[in-house]
């Protein structure tokens, strides 16, 4: 147990996947599988693996993608881990192959494979061609394909772990403005389920839920509505595919009153999904939507910044509906 | 100096129609041979033959040329010290330092003003700034917008990586690998379509390779005959990787030359060199000729991404890089590339054929270095973007609604 980085606990589960099985693979390509931790040993997948197994490939998010899904219908688990501004090439792969190969092939088809899909764009400045934190609500729709989006260190390694001995294809979205997180990780492995959201703090008047890249400022407003005496329940969704309804419900039906925050934009984010399922199993609620505007994320920090849903919008937002 | 352009012979059945017929001798004998390299000794004297077009030039033509280059160069360099000084400069860049002979040769053969049904199109994939100002950006323009200013020359929206001015035939960046050709060559598909004599030109990096995009758009250039010009910047890296990562092939070109393309290896660092290859390919294109694939080897000054390694009033970047962890440029290797510098290659060039002296050579650029920095002064002092306004050109009219509020 140590503090650990987000990237350090993930790469900690690959490489003890990796040593238990000599048939596993990783694919990167500039982004190298390295991770450094205070008190720890530094992990190198590359130099410890050897490059027939850890490659380092070109710029070629379609053949990263495509690659590890072959790995694993031949019977190999496979990992792969795509950086920023490729995010939504291997999307055909895995939206029109993989997502339908188990159903198509009469549940023949087995792939253990994982695709590592970076999320950008929070850092103000960037914009267009880079930024892509909307991808959770494309990969999210695909059936056949587990999407899920871990938002602690914590969550990153076991959900990973899960996510390796998993005989389902799953997309693990990683929102890279959470990098700089840490905190109290185990160093065995250990699994968090691919299926379950998490209740981050208990609440009688409003239910907050929301995801990945959302939460730091989903807690923080929390933590400044708690403080003004409001009752919060706050669930991170962890998992877009297949989403835990029964959680969502049940908070819901305890405070009648639901807020999703969304750095994806408005339109069939996250939250709007969390509603439906609400809505439609819950009566008498009241419902607001907070998510990023049907607008690509503009260069200009003044622009971003106003545009990015933050905690201030979020507190404003749960007192209207309280 | 060395004016030698290396022919690649794809296909010498493409080349004979449009070379003189000591280059068809010589292209029987490298048939021979097996090998162009194996008759090296025979190359200058064969290039000699294809059109040394840089010599027909005109002093004015021979000196804008010249200032464009210090114009780039000055531009990133006076980037580089806001970046290291400023601690109120919020702009960044991928510095072009190291290259700028491509861009002005390359876009020095082009139609870069008039109608915009009439000039050619530049699709800048990488490194924006050096082709942006050799296209004809409006540099202060330019310098706001990379401070994300309202009155940028995209209005704050695009910032550095997304540069954009169809006015000039700048389509623009993207920061990506992989779309831009392939886009490329759909503006060049629209031209042959009308019967226009445009030309669309493509800068990409050595890291395009890899790309399925790369194929696709050789591939259909050459079946359609597109008038596409692919200019292969090939500067040794993608990101922190060497290109031996991403590519088989030591020259690039040769992957050109298997879909059929004419495709050549000039000395990125010579205008001249780059000029009389674009010139060679802008004429096939507009006569119907089809597409050109241009390697240009080069190299940058500067680190992948910002000013790490980089001193205020200094050119180039040392040592270590945190982020290059695949491949490590070495210092001597950086400083090796800086002794055969675009500027001064060009400057001698320019001072050896009369056409300057190397006083008035080096006034021009202490005039050009006061021009740049008075256009970051200018940029400095425009206004900063209106919040509301990331509503707005989402669709050609009205506004978007705000939803971060709930």
């Amino acid at each position: 147990m140590a503090q650990k980085s987000w990237m350090y606990s993930v790469l900690e589960a690959v490489q003890y996947e990796m040593r238990e099985d000599p048939a596993m693979t990783w694919i990167f390509e500039l982004t190298p599988p390295v991770a450094s931790n205070p008190g720890k040993p530094v992990i190198n997948l590359e130099t410890e693996f050897g490059r027939k197994r850890v490659v380092n490939t070109g710029i070629d998010e379609n053949w990263m993608a495509s690659a590890v899904l072959g790995a694993g219908l031949a019977g190999s688990r496979s990992a792969t881990y795509i950086p920023y501004q490729g995010a939504l090439i291997p999307f055909e792969v895995i939206q029109n192959v993989a997502g339908k190969l188990r159903h198509m092939t009469g549940g023949k088809a087995s792939m253990p494979v994982v695709w590592i899909i970076e999320m950008t764009g929070q850092t103000p400045g960037f914009a267009g061609q880079h930024s892509c934190y909307e991808e959770d609500t494309y990969y999210a729709h695909i059936p056949g394909v587990r999407t899920v989006i871990p938002s602690t260190p914590y969550d990153a390694k076991g959900m990973m772990v899960s996510a390796l001995r998993s005989p389902d294809p799953v997309v693990y979205l990683y929102p890279a403005g959470l990098r700089t997180l840490t905190e109290e990780v185990p160093d065995e492995q250990y699994e968090v389920p691919l299926d379950k959201a998490a209740v981050r703090q208990e609440g009688s008047d409003l239910t907050i839920v929301s995801s990945g890249g959302g939460m730091p400022g989903v807690l923080e407003a929390a933590e400044v509505l708690t403080g003004e005496g409001m009752s919060v329940e706050v669930i991170d969704l962890r998992v877009l595919k297949e989403m835990d309804t029964e959680t969502l419900v049940n908070s819901v039906a305890k405070t009648k009153r639901l807020l999703t925050v969304d750095q994806s934009y408005y339109t069939l984010c996250p939250g709007a999904e969390v509603i439906a399922r609400v809505a439609e199993n819950v009566d008498g609620a009241r419902y607001k939507r907070v998510a990023f505007p049907d607008a690509p994320p503009p260069a200009s920090p003044e622009m971003f910044l106003w545009m990015r849903p933050n905690a201030e919008h979020i507190a404003a937002a749960a007192r209207a509906l309280v | 100096m060395n004016y030698e352009v290396n022919p690649k012979v794809g296909s010498s059945e493409q080349d004979d129609e449009l070379v003189s017929e000591s280059r068809r001798g010589f292209l029987k004998l490298a048939a021979v041979t097996g090998a162009v390299a194996t008759v090296s000794g025979r190359r200058v004297l064969a290039n000699g033959d294809i059109g040394y077009y840089a010599k027909d030039l005109s002093d004015d033509k021979l000196i804008e040329m010249y200032r464009t280059i210090l114009k780039i160069r000055w531009h990133e360099r006076t980037q580089a010290d806001q970046m290291l000084t400023n601690p109120d400069y919020r702009g960044y860049n991928h510095f072009y330092a190291g290259q700028e002979a491509v861009a002005t040769g390359v876009c020095a053969t082009l139609r870069n003003d008039g109608p915009f049904e009439q000039i050619d199109l530049v699709y800048s994939s990488h490194r924006p700034s050096g082709h942006a100002i050799a296209k004809g950006v409006d540099i202060p323009k330019m310098c706001a917008e990379n401070d994300f200013r309202a009155t940028g020359l995209n209005g704050g929206y695009a910032a550095e990586m997304h540069l954009s001015d169809p006015a000039v035939g700048f389509i623009g960046a993207d920061g990506m690998i992989g779309p831009a050709p392939v886009i490329a060559s759909g503006s060049a598909f629209a031209f042959r379509a009308r019967g226009s004599d445009q030309v669309a030109v493509v800068f990409a990096g050595d890291g395009n390779y890899a790309a399925p995009h790369f194929h696709s758009t050789l591939n259909n250039a050459k079946l359609l005959d597109l008038p596409l010009i692919y200019v292969c910047e090939n500067n040794l890296y993608h990101q922190y990787a060497h290109y031996s990562y991403s590519c088989p092939h030591t020259d690039i070109a040769d992957a050109a030359a298997a879909y059929g393309i004419p495709a050549r290896v000039v000395d990125g660092q010579d205008v001249l060199q780059v000029y009389n290859a674009a010139k060679e390919a802008v004429d096939r294109a507009r006569a119907g000729g089809g597409p050109s694939f241009i390697e240009a080897k080069t190299y940058r000054y500067y680190n992948h991404w910002g000013a790490p390694g980089a001193k205020a009033g200094e050119l180039g970047a040392f040592g270590y890089d945190p982020l290059a962890i695949t491949s490590f440029r070495p210092e001597r290797e950086v400083r090796a590339w800086m002794q055969r510098d675009p500027v001064d290659i060009a400057r001698n060039i320019l001072v050896n054929w009369g056409v300057l002296d190397e006083p008035r050579a080096l006034e021009m650029e202490a005039e050009i270095k006061a021009e740049i920095e008075t256009a970051f002064a200018w940029a400095s002092e425009q206004p900063l973007c209106s919040p509301e306004d990331g509503l707005k050109h989402v669709f050609a009219e009205g506004t978007v609604a705000a939803r971060q509020f709930g």
